[in-house]
């Protein structure tokens, strides 16, 4: 009786096991779907980190668009020219030029700087204050509320002293910064060297108009763009061509940015070896570690 | 007349009444979890059915003929070593769990792959939550009551036919069907509305859940109201008041 029992849940389990893998190998090999085993690669050779900065909807999107649809291999801000390369290599294609993108922050005043201010109680966002009048005199820089700091995953956007500032080393481009500023001052740029030179300005007034309200903003003086090819004055603010931004284009830029009145044609980007050298002895404040002993309240009471 | 009674009411009570989602509270990760737009949560509505239905489908055919004490195939195998009355007492639900589990991973394999080759959009919407139906308790829990309605009934007459067993799976995936469309449609409302803060994401979706099961919980009892209602003949209740009389 008990053996049998035995014997017979043994038994049943190995049939269904049998029928089920049969069913199951048969509708394998019938709903066979081919599948170009190159997407499998190139998301093998993707980054994975979904951050949709290439213009997808994410890695595996991406790699089927790349295979099915011929998308162009050098669009991953994460991979940057290694997994462009390496994409060419699986799809048999030329990579072409590949610059990483990196945000610009068209606006260079910290809080001192902007005139015109008033008190603000309302939501710590820009995108409310964006909506209000008078926060700040200048009606196109930096409001300084950190809706960008607070889009980025990457934590490589930061408030300092009232303006948003990238930390290149961290920053990928995924352009999340750019999507969310109300004022749309942050620009994507493509950056041919570790370091470009950037207008860092976004107020499109008159000279008279700008100086009200900004010490340090751009007064569409021209100066630049006589000394420079690449800079041309647009509606009373200078901007660079970084399409026509060479090497060939430097000594232009450097006597624009010396001749400058207000300062506002600078370098960004990661600081240049030289900079880092002379930097380096420069003596630094010890990181202190938190002590958590100072937050324990042991003295005893002596009431 | 009888058995239509009891197919439709058992249909009721699993779609509406005994709701699996907001009566019993199970299938409750694909509910919050696909719940975000309303055309992939009737996709997912229409996976889980299919998937419960054959599930059901499998699961009772095993029961009722293998698993079950005096199941016609487990005693006619058993009657080549015992005597007959020892033949029929094999039981062998024990295996009940292992075999529903093994069955719905099948046919959930069988489905993905099917969907794969012949619905790709639909399969490419479901993404990561098809494979995920294979753990869906709610289609264990239809087959575990399967499994009570044929094995744990005193009469054996009693016992559910395969007729009972798929409109139960059937309406039981159409109530899930109707339990998450509802909540995506709120849930995409909920998209436009200004929510505090502490309560964004999984909070006011469970708030919304609780405040459905409540509104659901309207529907207990209808179901013992509708039988008494469907049931009544002049004879029934000439016998009761005879009863009454006495």
């Amino acid at each position: 009786m008990f053996e049998v029992s035995i014997g017979l849940a043994a038994a049943t389990m190995l049939v269904m096991a049998l029928v089920m893998s049969y069913i199951l190998g048969w509708a394998n090999k019938k709903f066979h779907v081919e599948v170009d085993s190159r997407v499998e690669a190139v998301l093998e050779a993707l980054p994975g980190a979904n951050c949709g900065g290439c213009g997808f909807l994410g890695c595996s999107d991406y790699a089927v668009s790349i295979v099915a649809d011929g998308a162009p291999v050098n669009r991953c801000p994460v991979g940057g020219q290694g997994c462009a390369s390496r994409l060419a290599g699986i799809m048999g294609v030329e990579v072409g030029e590949n610059l990483p993108f990196r945000p610009i922050v068209h606006c260079g005043a910290h809080l001192k700087d902007r005139l015109g201010r008033t008190a603000y109680i309302g939501e710590q966002r820009c995108a409310s204050a964006n909506l209000v009048a008078d926060v700040q005199g200048c009606t196109y820089g930096c409001l300084g509320f950190g809706d960008c700091t607070r889009a980025c995953k990457y934590d490589a956007i930061h408030i300092v002293d009232g303006l948003a500032v990238v930390d290149y080393d961290a920053c990928i481009g995924c352009g999340a910064c750019a999507k969310v500023c109300p004022r749309n001052i942050i620009t994507i740029t493509p950056f041919r060297s570790e370091r470009v030179m950037a207008v860092t300005c976004s107020n499109k007034d008159k000279g008279k108009d700008v100086m009200a309200v900004c010490e340090v903003g751009c007064i569409g003086c021209k100066a630049c763009s006589r000394l420079s090819e690449v800079i041309t004055i647009e509606d009373n603010l200078s901007v660079i061509d970084y399409d026509r931004y060479t090497a060939e284009c430097m000594p232009g830029l450097m006597k624009a940015c010396e001749k400058c009145p207000r300062s506002r044609l600078v370098f960004i980007g990661k600081p240049a070896t030289e900079d880092q050298k002379e930097g380096a002895d420069v003596e630094l404040p010890e990181i202190v570690a938190p002590d958590f002993k100072t937050t324990v309240d042991d003295t005893e009471w002596r009431g | 007349m009888v058995y239509f009674i009891d197919i439709l009411l058992i249909a009721l009570s699993a779609a509406l009444i005994n709701n699996f989602i907001f009566y019993y509270f199970v299938g409750a990760c694909p509910f919050i979890g696909v719940s975000r737009n309303v055309d992939m949560a009737f996709g997912m509505g229409c996976a889980v059915t299919f998937v419960m239905s054959i599930a059901v489908f499998l699961s009772w055919t095993i029961t009722t003929f293998i698993l079950v004490p005096g199941a016609p195939v487990s005693t006619f195998i058993a009657g080549f070593f015992l005597s007959a009355e020892q033949a029929a007492t094999i039981d062998l639900t024990i295996l009940s769990y292992i075999i529903y589990i093994f069955v719905i991973a099948s046919s959930v394999q069988f489905v993905e792959m099917y969907m794969r080759k012949f619905l790709p959009l639909l399969y490419k919407s479901f993404g990561v939550f098809l494979p995920l139906i294979t753990t869906n308790c709610a289609i264990m829990f239809a087959c575990l009551i399967i499994l009570s309605k044929v094995s744990g009934v005193e009469n054996p007459a009693d016992a559910w036919d395969l007729g009972r067993a798929l409109t139960l799976a059937f309406f039981g995936g159409v109530g899930f069907t109707i339990a998450i469309v509802i909540m995506a449609g709120i849930r995409e409302e909920l998209e436009l509305c200004d929510i505090p803060k502490p309560f964004q994401g999984a909070a006011i979706t469970l708030v919304v859940g609780g405040i459905l099961a409540l509104a659901f919980m309207g529907f207990t009892g209808v179901n013992t109201g509708l039988k008494k209602a469907l049931t009544f003949t002049p004879v029934a209740e000439a016998e009761m008041n005879d009863s009454g009389s006495h």
